[in-house]
């Protein structure tokens, strides 16, 4: 338990302060940064917290550069993103009945109605006090069971288990992110197939470049993931607006300006419904692959069971948008859990998470970070220590000064914000796209950069009209090289042994859970359809 | 005949096949053409103590051999056991109109590009007819305002283009806007960063 408290200080101590032990505003000044950023981008239709990230890491490594000391301002301002925009989404959708996104269009059902009765400031202050409730809620859990989980599975999985446990994560994320879950795993195969290009192990020289010499170093990483996922969402709302021609995406009416108090009285009647739909978003999003949707839907139909009057949801009365907003915003802490313990990221804003500390320092995410080695001082040689262990609590702080600013500016900050709603889909996502391929040509120097965001971009523009989550792609693709490290491995601790992912009790069960998994979903969705 | 309401039992989803059999094809090609000529490894390699350790192609193989067992049995699945009501037809997939916009699109995007990375250099050349000097643009490629041709004007043309296709027309909020964008980031990427270089400047 010392030991732990000793790590937990350690990790606390290098947010405020620098090696030579002057106090560091960087980190601090970061994550407010990015969380005011994050509100914004909230606030602003078609725009969302990933997309932000997405845009600001080749930013933030231009800025910091790719040393240590880069990681914890870089990471403070994507979770400072990660969680503003959470809030944010809530403003469109109370003040203009616009969602932003697909949970948020759960907000609007009780949100606007609220916002046309005169009780639009109150239906944010409730958005914002929920989802700072639920996120809270969730980063809890998050400290909680990552660390536990992660050593547990330190424990007791070797090298095939753990490539057994990617692949039946992706095969999770393939049945509960897409319609059809052998296509999901497909194109999740294919995205791992895809990042292999121009990598090696054997040195043997770049391999699967057809030739191309600038593919040489692989295709960069932030550029392909940055087509698949803003590019490809850029060129769908694009098409949709060239065929509905609709200039105003909005139809602004005056709202009568009521009752803008919300007070204990009123914290006291939400507060069971805030906790139902955070447990609810929390259990949801500790799952990899399943979205903040379901965990609104969930949180949503919750309240209305249990409610004394389930009629009067859809109304306008704070319990329908406190439900929803403490249920998505609680995805979100809740989705760190399987980046925390295993490495593997659950949702698109874990993606850019783990794609920052891939690109910057020494720093690896996975079950092997918990492991409470003994901390020894020894003398012309420095200090014994985990470093990962250290930063893994260092991102626990970020989240929590994040929680901190969120319920004191972050309320403020949202209400002020409606403006941003009017800003036009037409005119935010081509400047998105110029700032897409400046930014990733910043961060690799070069046309090839963006060349990878056109091809990627025309990827997920192809996946998503076959209506293919996208989602396994990506993570395919960032747990690639991975993956092929761990079957790799394994194939030679084994003696050469094809059979070596099979012998192993442990793998061989999720091995067949994946299988098990693909063949219930399919049949599950094949039964939908039918 | 059954009426226009009773579901009715259709033939298979086309895109569906065509999305498992082209899969099938990629992961074929892959194993016997892609991956024998630019793998220079093999699936697996004896090294010097005689161990058989896996080679370069051993983990790309086992994925081609997995994409190609799952989409035969996505095809497989979808032709035996798949059945659709064939109440709207509606599917999935790519449509003429989808294709036909993904192509304008990126037209659209590489004209703003090609503009991105000629007009520098072409700027240079007038400017040397006129002067009688003999610069390239590598030399001029940090000098104002040569370095913020290519990017400004290119930068213009994708932006307002696809701003004019969507909204069927080009305001001039739009203008303002897609010009603030571009000052934003010359200012961000040129000014204030100072170890990263403006498209197309870093490939002079």
């Amino acid at each position: 338990m010392e030991l732990a408290l000793e790590y937990i200080t350690r990790g606390v101590l290098e947010v405020f302060f620098t090696a030579d032990g002057q106090f560091d505003w960087l980190p601090l000044a970061m994550v407010f940064g990015g969380l005011l950023l994050g509100i914004a981008i909230g606030a602003t239709p078609g725009l969302n917290g990933p997309f932000a990230m997405a845009l600001s890491l080749p930013v933030l490594i231009s800025i910091f550069g790719h040393s240590d000391e880069a990681l914890l301002p870089i990471l403070g301002f994507l979770i400072g993103i990660m969680k503003g925009a959470t809030i944010g989404g809530a403003v469109p959708a109370i003040l203009f009945n616009t969602p932003g996104t697909p949970d948020a269009f759960l907000t609007t059902l009780d949100g606007y109605p609220m916002a046309k009765k005169g009780l639009g400031i109150k239906a944010l202050k409730i958005a914002h006090f929920s989802s700072v409730s639920g996120d809270t809620f969730s980063d809890m859990v998050l400290f909680i069971s990552a660390p536990v989980l992660a050593v547990m599975i330190e424990r007791v999985l070797d090298l095939p288990e753990k490539s057994a446990l990617i692949i039946l994560s992706l095969s999770f994320m393939a049945a509960v992110a897409g319609k059809s879950p052998t296509k999901g795993m497909i194109i999740g195969l294919l995205g791992m197939l895809l990042a292999l290009v121009g990598t090696t192990l054997s040195g043997n020289g770049p391999r699967m470049t057809f030739g191309i010499a600038a593919l040489g170093n692989g295709l960069p990483l932030t550029s392909a993931i940055l087509g698949v996922l803003v590019l490809s969402e850029v060129l769908v709302g694009i098409e949709e607006m060239t065929r509905a021609r609709r200039k105003k995406i909005t139809t602004l009416i005056r709202l009568p300006k009521g009752d803008t108090n919300f007070g204990w009285s009123d914290v006291r009647q939400l507060l069971p419904t805030i906790f139902r739909s955070a447990a609810i978003g929390t259990a949801i999003g500790a799952l990899p692959g399943i979205g903040t949707t379901l965990a609104a839907t969930l949180g949503y139909d919750a309240a209305r069971r249990v409610s004394k009057h389930p009629e009067k949801f859809g109304t306008g009365i704070p319990e329908g948008v406190a439900a929803t907003e403490a249920a998505n915003s609680s995805v979100s802490g809740a989705n760190l859990i399987p980046v925390m313990s295993l490495g593997i990221p659950g949702n698109f804003a874990a993606v850019f998470l783990i794609l920052a500390v891939e690109s910057v320092g020494n720093f690896t995410l996975g079950p092997s970070v918990f492991r409470f080695n003994e901390i020894k001082e020894i003398e012309g040689y420095g200090t014994i220590i985990n470093k990962d262990l250290v930063v893994a609590f260092s991102i626990f702080t970020l989240m929590v000064l994040a929680n901190l600013f969120n319920w004191t500016a972050g309320g403020w900050f949202m209400r002020t914000l409606g403006i941003l709603s009017r800003v036009p889909k037409s005119i935010m996502l081509p400047a998105v796209l110029l700032i897409t391929l400046t930014a990733v040509y910043a961060q690799d120097g070069g046309f090839v950069a963006i060349w990878v965001v056109v091809v990627f971009g025309a990827i997920g523009f192809v996946l998503r009209k076959l209506e293919i989550s996208i989602l396994p792609f990506v993570i395919g693709f960032l747990l690639a090289p991975r993956l092929e490290e761990l079957i790799r491995g394994g194939y030679s601790a084994s003696g050469s042994d094809p059979f070596f992912l099979v012998k192993s009790p442990i793998a061989l069960l999720f091995l067949a859970l994946a299988v098990f998994i693909l063949v219930f979903a399919g049949r599950r969705s094949a039964d939908i359809r039918t | 005949m059954g009426g226009k309401t009773q579901k009715t039992e259709a033939a298979p989803d086309p895109w569906d096949i065509g999305f498992g059999a082209a899969l099938f094809v990629f992961a074929l090609v892959a194993l016997f053409i892609w991956f024998p000529n630019d793998i220079r490894g093999g699936f697996v390699e004896t090294d010097h103590a005689g161990k058989i350790e896996p080679g370069d192609a051993f983990f790309p193989v086992l994925l081609a051999c997995a994409i190609l067992a799952l989409s035969a049995t996505h095809v497989l699945k979808v032709l035996l056991l798949q059945r659709h009501t064939g109440e709207d037809g509606a599917h999935a997939g790519l449509s003429r109109d989808d294709l036909m916009f993904l192509v304008l699109f990126n037209l659209v995007v590489v004209c703003g590009l090609a503009a991105m990375y000629w007009l520098g250099p072409l700027a240079v050349s007038i400017a040397n007819a006129i002067s009688g000097n003999e610069l390239t643009y590598r030399q001029m490629v940090d000098t104002f305002p040569y370095k913020y041709i290519g990017y400004g004007v290119g930068g213009f043309i994708m932006t307002a283009s696809l701003i004019a296709w969507a909204e069927a027309g080009l305001r001039w909020q739009a203008i303002v806007a897609v010009m603030s964008v571009i000052a934003v980031s010359i200012v961000v990427f040129d000014i204030l960063l100072i170890n990263v270089q403006l498209p197309p400047n870093a490939d002079y």
